[in-house]
């Protein structure tokens, strides 16, 4: 094999292909793409986008799907901007309580699914009403808008292109890539998700495997709703809402398989940049940001097939 | 270690598992466990690897008593398994794979150095030809049996139990095995051997439990004591079936299949054969020498690259699997029953009559269950498939019911050509001379069989001429007369021998360079 051969064999190849096709096109079609301020706003909406999709990952990496991502995320966003705003915590605590939110809603997902046997589909459906019922019957619809000065200014200053709300999704997305490929509880895990029963076979604990996912699952929908809360400068009820299509796109187009044991922080990080990309295409080009949501969804659609085919491919040689 | 179980009962909904069932695994022993498909070998595996708990009965190790609330328990007690389930991580690496029990860590990173070093010493035990970083998911069948081998051996368990080991290893290897189970045997290991394969425990074992219908019917006697005829005997509770074939015939100039000096994208190179109306053509090699991929390039799942194809006569080109089947009437029964060949959740019905769905279609494009039933009745009557209904899921039928299932929905399309890919691995005394009779019987219909067996006796006692295949080359063709000494003799020499020179026997021919 030489070296374009042994890109092309990569999964994300398509991916970065696509990222380089789409970049050299607007940059040519529209004077506004490369500027300063374009790019901060792509990379700033970038961010959420990211670890909401890494939440779905873990998930998928285990073969369970979390179908309550954006409702926690939506519980976590008013909680920890709820606490700022009526009762004064400072940041650092209520950011930690926001946090600690997250992960204890993953882990009631997760000891439901493996206590009860009943599929996590059916668990987290359930949990997400019930995040959300948390959610409006404490607000009752109306957000948080008096937040901290520097909580609101962390979510839009930036270093030229470069937002400050990006450092967490990177900080978590090294992390996370490290955590699955080198240590034994990432291990383990991706251990689980490839085939369960050998696991178990094995010795391996299973169970606690899938809590494990479940529990860091919830943990990153909380990052994603405090980093959310801090872009917007306000706490909204309905933050998280509309997270649930894009969390299974990014790890999906990222060639993550829903049989689990197969997940890539590098290709999902790669899907969520062509994603940002195509919408801020689309903006850049006027069109109705409604379609954005059918681009999606032929975008999920031509990831997959390009997969299936390069997959083919590699059987037949 | 010494690992007794003593009287253990297990039952499950409307069925006794296991009544009764005492087993004594000495130290520095090879104890073999045999019986039917059915017996109670499984649960009582499932028992002593942590993964059932007895109704009755006790465990113990070294006079202690034992109870494994896990396979992790079993595990760390010293009891080490290598199953008939593949129990594999597909996206990792085989290194990663033989050690993921207990991977070498610091600081609680994965060392992948010693991951893949330690790997290595036990895969070395077998086969040192494999690399430790390939990707499990891109071995073959056989391979990943090896692995699954060496992964067993890492534990450097004081009880090495393994369920059917060889089922789908060649011969090369499996003797590599044995090497390796009696030198762990020398050390005072204790060894459990679960074969279908006589001859196998025969020459491996010192002691013999023979399990029928869920109790003890040879209680770890000698080997030495225990004769062929007797274990089989106990076993079935009877003698040996011989299948009868009825009479075969021996002349054949009746060509339905033609393979002119193809070349295939799997790598073939200038294969030739011929396939006559009604016959059995064996395709005998070891693993890994092409004869899957021959099969799977004649029902169109790979491209022919050269040579010429003809059917009845005509050329054709056979471009998918569904052209094969419906156009050319070309079946494949693939050696991967669970995985390829049946929908283990869905009815004994639904699944003979899968091939045949277009036909059972009523004028709406509806289907019908009581048309199903027609097809599905008479043949699972015919194959003696043992169901309690044709409603009965397949994945509560035993393996050889399984197989005879996949075979009857092969039977249900009328298929002028079937390929079978080892047929009876896995499957019981009984069953395995059941489904030769089959194979035969279909035959007098005119159906053409190839048949793919790694089983030597299997494939002199069914195959009317039989194929020699190495490297993906056809090296030579031999007619048989089924007698097993001199068939087996010339089919070693042809694929260990430089087959050029060799025999003084007339019948058979190089087809290749």
């Amino acid at each position: 094999m030489n070296v374009a051969q042994r890109l092309l064999a990569k999964e994300w190849s398509a991916l970065a292909a696509a990222i380089l096709a789409g970049f050299v096109v607007l940059s040519l079609l529209s004077p506004e793409f490369l500027t300063e301020f374009n790019l901060y706003v792509m990379l700033r909406s970038f961010c959420v986008v990211l670890v909401v999709a890494f939440a779905q990952m873990l998930a998928l990496g285990v073969g369970q799907l979390n179908l309550s991502i954006g409702a926690l995320g939506g519980l976590v966003a008013i909680a920890a901007g709820g606490v700022m705003d009526k009762l004064g915590f400072p940041i650092a605590l209520a950011v930690g309580l926001g946090l600690l939110i997250g992960a204890a809603g993953g882990l009631a997902n997760g000891l439901l699914t493996v206590r009860t046997g009943i599929n996590g589909f059916i668990i987290t459906l359930a949990t997400a009403s019930v995040f959300t019922g948390v959610n409006l019957g404490v607000t009752e619809s109306i957000p948080f808008y008096n937040l901290p000065a520097a909580f609101v200014a962390f979510g839009t200053e930036r270093f030229f292109a470069i937002p400050y709300l990006l450092a967490p999704p990177i900080a978590v997305g090294a992390a996370l890539a490290f955590f699955l490929a080198r240590t034994v509880p990432g291990r383990y895990l991706l251990a689980v998700g490839g085939n369960p029963q050998a696991a178990e076979l094995s010795g391996l604990p299973r169970d606690r495997m899938i809590v494990l996912a479940h529990v860091l699952s919830g943990l990153l929908a909380a990052v994603g709703a405090i980093l959310a809360v801090a872009q917007l400068g306000s706490a909204q009820p309905t933050i998280g809402a509309d997270w649930l299509i894009i969390s299974f796109a990014a790890p999906i187009i990222g060639g993550a398989a829903l049989t689990g044991g197969h997940i890539s922080v590098a290709a999902t990080s790669l899907a969520v940049v062509l994603i940002v990309l195509i919408q801020n295409g689309m903006v850049l080009a006027k069109v109705d940001p409604y379609w954005v949501q059918f681009l999606l969804g032929a975008l999920i659609l031509v990831a997959v097939g390009l997969n299936r085919l390069r997959a083919l491919h590699a059987r037949s040689e | 270690m010494r690992f007794v179980v003593e009287n253990a009962g297990k039952s499950f909904p409307g069925v006794v598992a296991l009544d009764g069932v005492s087993l004594d695994i000495r130290p520095g022993e090879v104890h073999a466990l045999v019986g039917e498909n059915g017996a109670g070998k499984s649960t009582l595996i499932k028992i002593i690897t942590g993964l059932y708990r007895p109704d009755e009965g006790l465990l113990s190790i070294d006079g202690k008593e034992v109870r494994f609330a896990s396979p992790r328990d079993a595990i760390a007690a010293g009891v080490s398994a290598v199953h008939q389930e593949r129990n594999l991580i597909p996206r990792f690496s085989v290194g990663e794979n033989i050690m993921i029990e207990r991977l070498p860590a610091r600081g609680g990173l994965v060392d992948y150095a010693s991951v893949h070093a330690e790997a290595r010493r036990f895969l070395d035990m077998i086969d040192p030809s494999m690399d430790t970083r390939t990707e499990v998911r891109r071995l073959s069948v056989a391979q990943m049996q090896i692995v699954e081998i060496a992964k067993a051996l890492s534990l450097e368990a004081g009880l090495l139990l393994l369920d059917e080991p060889t089922a789908s290893i060649s011969g090369h290897e499996a003797e590599a095995l044995f090497a390796v189970l009696r030198r762990l045997k020398a050390e005072g290991k204790a060894i459990v051997f679960v074969s279908h394969k006589l001859d196998e425990v025969i020459a491996l074992s010192d002691r013999v439990t023979v399990l029928r219908d869920g109790k003890t019917a040879v209680a770890g006697d000698p080997i030495a004591a225990v004769s062929r005829s007797r274990m089989v005997s106990a076993m079935i509770g009877r003698d040996e079936p011989v299948a009868n074939l009825g009479v075969r015939k021996t002349l054949r100039d009746d060509a339905v299949l033609e393979v002119i000096g193809i070349a295939t994208t799997l790598g073939h190179r200038d294969l030739s054969f011929t396939l006559n109306k009604g016959e059995i053509l064996g395709l005998y090699g070891l693993v890994g020498a092409g004869r899957t991929e021959l099969a799977r390039t004649l029902i169109g799942d790979a491209k022919v690259t050269a040579g010429k194809l003809r059917l009845n006569g005509a050329p054709v080109s056979i471009r998918s699997v569904s052209q094969a089947l419906r156009k050319f009437r070309i079946g494949y029964i693939s050696e991967d029953r669970k995985g390829e060949g049946l929908i283990l959740a869905h009815p004994v019905r639904s699944n003979v009559a899968i091939t045949v769905w277009r036909r059972v279609l009523n004028r709406l494009g509806l289907l019908l269950r009581r048309r199903e039933s027609e097809i599905a009745g008479p043949l699972a009557r015919k194959l003696e498939i043992k169901t309690p209904s044709l409603e009965q899921t397949v994945g509560k039928l035993s393996g050889g019911n399984q197989q005879k299932v996949s075979i009857a929905k092969w039977l249900a399309v009328e298929v002028k050509i079937l390929i079978v890919d080892e047929p009876t691995v896995g499957v019981d005394i009984k069953t395995k001379s059941a489904i030769h009779e089959l194979i035969a019987e279909i035959t007098r219909g005119d159906v053409s069989v190839l048949l793919i067996s790694s089983d030597m006796p299997e494939m002199i006692a069914l195959a009317d001429r039989i194929l020699v295949m190495r490297d993906f080359l056809i090296v030579g063709e031999l007619e048989n007369n089924r007698h097993y000494e001199p068939m087996s003799r010339r089919i070693m020499n042809l694929i260990h021998g430089d087959f050029a020179g060799k025999g003084s026997d007339a019948e058979w021919e190089t087809t290749s360079g």
